[in-house]
């Protein structure tokens, strides 16, 4: 069954492994959803976060073929359940219709938004959450026609245990 | 640490290569590897440069002679043209596991991501088809490069990796000290062997009526060819091998019970879908060798052997993995290893070869004895040969029947492609063979076909006086297609029959010495001579235009449903 699946992998930051990375997914013909690198904890290891849809058998025999680049540390891959994961969206809405349409202010309130930008043209409200959440936002929004441009972050997560010291161990442990 | 030299780039690589013990380079020169050539000219004589016709040769002949020996096969290309003529042999190395360092030119630093003349992205384009490839850009990377290449290139799962080398970086001066790498934090090449796997896996050997190990290439590549047959003949269970496989037992050994796959033998075959215990060691499940996967091995519990984690459970599930290099697993299954009669099922393999041989083998294609046969000609070369000598082949119909009639007494002696059956292999990857173990005779076997898309080479034979021994089987048709078009397209010959020149006339222009058969009578005798021949030889046979390689599993199909004729 397909479901949504996040790799984690963490690797040597070197140049071509996010290449190596994506091109386990595009010759199983994977459509990744989002993607993520940053540096991990850990100075010189960046950590891919990496979410798509496929099925557990896919994406397990997927993890092996990424275990094999030889820059790729550790990786895993996760259930969404698994993780606490949020992501960041803005939100563009004409100020016009801001300030005219009685509903925004509670819709924002209700929804935890922030304003982060506020000009003649335009409100840019930013929020928090889950996957969930920023979507149902966004379709309120659109709803009352009142959506000018939308974005959002890949995701952030962290794991419930600590994968990092796993990480830290297994690097301690080859030396 | 050796003490530091300043040199340029280009001569810093040649002293990795030679620290790595590099002592033959295959390569093609151009443009953006001039000054590795220059420094080439200097280092005659401890580098023996061979300079092929065309960058394709290059790679194969260094895949043949990694093959063979067992050491890195080292190739050079230019930038663009010469590196893109590299692809198709890297992309071979990666599916065959073959341990290779291809080193290509590159423009300038400055001149990256500009288009520039000869510019060719060789980093993307080989991304997928090497086990690791980086770009040097400065020349104080060159030493810590190659080391990781070497390294890389033949720990663990043996495969190709690619260093593309700026111009900049070669003319550059640095401070050189090698350093052989050991040991990346982010690469275990050989897994710790778990001994409550070796238990787990003696016992459910121990309770199996009718075991059978599937021996692929991990058993040479492990060199656990002894540790095989120890085991094997403790617990008394016979041996298949793969294509890739072949040679790392002997054929006379009387646990051999022959080849696997689609052109395989009926007993191993057969004794596969009968068997209730399957030790897969050091192969791949690969399509090949299983046929339709939902009807496989349908009694069989599985133990799969492999040292590349992504090999267990891809293809196939089974029900015990073991992680491990098939030397070590070998040698820990023999401890408790119980042995048994198994008379019935010895009995089982028997039989079913007797109808392989009823069926195929004593059943000639040509029956009124007008014509040459294919499987004649290896038949008699191998008898003529006496199990002895490397068997290097091209691809088709002549590989099929390369692999089911020769005959070995010793590993690493036959060389193929197999994975991405690649035309146009064997001749050059013969030549790469016959210079890494010049003291054995090599035979190389072709197609009509085959040969045509590689045959450049015979002017590097000639060059390098290369004492290869060469054989085309003529029929006058890209074979193995045709056999596909005869049986499943209703002999409809769309584009597979070819009109070719005298290619023993064509040898002699190289100034081989050649002979043409076209009689039955005369094929003896022109094997007598090919053999005897002290350096370079060329035959060309002419056989029958139709023959067919069986038995074979029809792609897709049970491994049950075996046929036998046309
Ligand atoms: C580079 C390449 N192109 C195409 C094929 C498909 N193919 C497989 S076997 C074969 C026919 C080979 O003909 P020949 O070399 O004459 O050998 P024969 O089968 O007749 O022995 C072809 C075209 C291939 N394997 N490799
Ligand atoms: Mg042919």
């Amino acid at each position: 069954m397909n479901k949504e699946y996040i790799v984690i992998a963490f690797t040597e930051n070197q140049i071509g492994v996010l290449n190596r990375i994506t091109a386990c997914y595009l010759r199983r013909k994977i459509n990744i959803e989002s993607l993520k690198v940053s540096e991990s904890s850990i100075k010189g290891i960046s950590m891919f976060v990496i979410s798509a849809y496929t099925t557990e058998e896919v994406v397990s025999k997927l993890v092996k073929q990424i275990r094999n680049i030889i820059d790729v540390i550790e990786v895993k891959y996760y259930n969404e359940d698994e993780l606490i994961t949020q992501e960041i969206a803005l939100y563009k809405i004409s100020s016009k219709l801001f300030k005219e349409n009685g509903r925004v202010e509670a819709i924002t309130r209700h929804w935890n938004t922030r304003i982060i930008e506020f000009n003649p043209q335009y409100v840019v409200l930013e929020k928090t959450g889950t996957r969930e959440e920023i979507e149902e936002l966004r379709a309120e929004l659109e709803r009352g026609g009142l959506l000018e441009e939308f974005t959002r972050s890949g995701s952030v997560v962290i794991h419930r245990d600590s994968i990092e010291e796993i990480l830290q161990n297994k690097i301690d442990s080859n030396v | 640490m050796a003490n530091k030299q300043r040199v340029k780039g280009a001569e810093a690589l040649l002293m990795s290569l030679i620290a790595e013990g590099t002592d033959i380079i295959f390569g093609y020169p151009g443009g953006q590897v001039i000054p590795i050539y220059d420094h080439l000219y200097d280092y005659k004589d401890q580098i023996n440069h061979i300079l092929t016709r065309h960058e394709q040769g290059a790679v194969h002949a260094a895949q043949g002679f990694a093959r063979v020996t067992g050491r890195v096969g080292v190739c050079m290309a230019t930038s663009g043209p010469g590196a893109t003529n590299l692809v198709t042999g890297i992309a071979d190395a990666m599916l065959d596991s073959t341990p290779l360092v291809c080193i290509t030119g590159q423009v300038p630093q400055t001149l990256l991501g500009t288009d520039a003349f000869q510019e060719a992205d060789i980093i993307s384009m080989t991304m997928p088809i090497t086990k690791w490839n980086f770009q040097v850009t400065s020349a104080s990377e060159i030493a810590g490069a190659v080391a990781k290449a070497f390294y890389i290139a033949q720990s663990g799962r043996p495969g190709p990796v690619l260093i593309d080398i700026t111009k900049n970086a070669q003319v550059e001066e640095v401070d050189f000290a090698y350093k052989p790498c050991i040991y990346l934090r982010s690469f275990q090449p050989k897994p710790e062997f778990d001994p409550a796997l070796a238990e787990k896996a003696v016992e459910m050997i121990n309770r199996a009526e009718k075991p059978i190990i599937l021996a692929g290439q991990g058993i040479k590549l492990a060199g656990a060819e002894q540790a095989l047959i120890e085991f094997a003949e403790a617990g008394n269970i016979p041996v298949a091998q793969t294509l890739m496989g072949i040679s790392s037992v002997a054929n006379d050994h009387p646990l051999c019970v022959g080849n696997l796959g689609m052109h395989g033998n009926v007993a191993a075959n057969e004794m596969t879908q009968h068997s209730d215990l399957i030790i897969a060691v050091g192969m791949r499940f690969s399509d090949r060798v299983t046929g339709d996967l939902k009807t496989y091995a349908p009694h069989a519990e599985i133990i799969h052997v492999d040292i590349d984690q992504a090999e267990l459970n891809k293809n196939i599930r089974v029900a015990l993995l073991v992680h491990a290099d098939a030397k070590d697993a070998l040698e820990a299954f023999k401890v408790g290893l119980k042995y048994k009669d198994r008379t019935a099922w010895f009995a089982f393999a028997k039989d079913k070869a007797a109808l392989e041989d009823k069926l195929v083998i004593s059943c000639s294609a040509d029956p009124e004895g007008k014509q040459i046969t294919m499987s004649e000609v290896v038949q008699r070369l191998a008898v003529a040969e006496k199990s002895d000598a490397v068997i290097v082949t091209d691809v088709g119909q002549n590989q099929m029947f390369g692999a089911r009639y020769s005959r070995f007494n010793r590993t690493r002696s036959f060389v193929t492609s197999g994975g991405l059956g690649t035309m146009g292999f064997g001749l050059p990857a013969a030549m790469g063979a016959k210079l890494g173990v010049p003291d054995r005779e090599v035979v190389c076997i072709m197609g009509d076909g085959g040969f045509q898309m590689t045959m450049q080479e015979l002017g590097t034979i000639m060059q390098n006086r290369i004492g290869l021994k060469m054989i085309v089987l003529n029929n006058n048709y890209l074979g193995m297609v045709r056999q596909w078009q005869q049986l499943f397209f209703d002999r409809r010959y769309s584009f597979t029959d070819l009109e070719n020149p005298d290619f023993a006339v064509i040898a002699s222009a190289y100034g081989i010495p050649s002979r043409r058969v076209t009689e039955p009578c005369d094929l003896e005798a022109a094997i007598a001579e090919l053999v005897d021949a002290p350096g370079a030889f060329f035959l060309e046979v002419i056989v029958k235009r139709e023959e067919n390689v069986f038995p074979m599993v029809p792609a897709g199909a049970s491994l049950s449903k075996l046929i036998f004729n046309e």
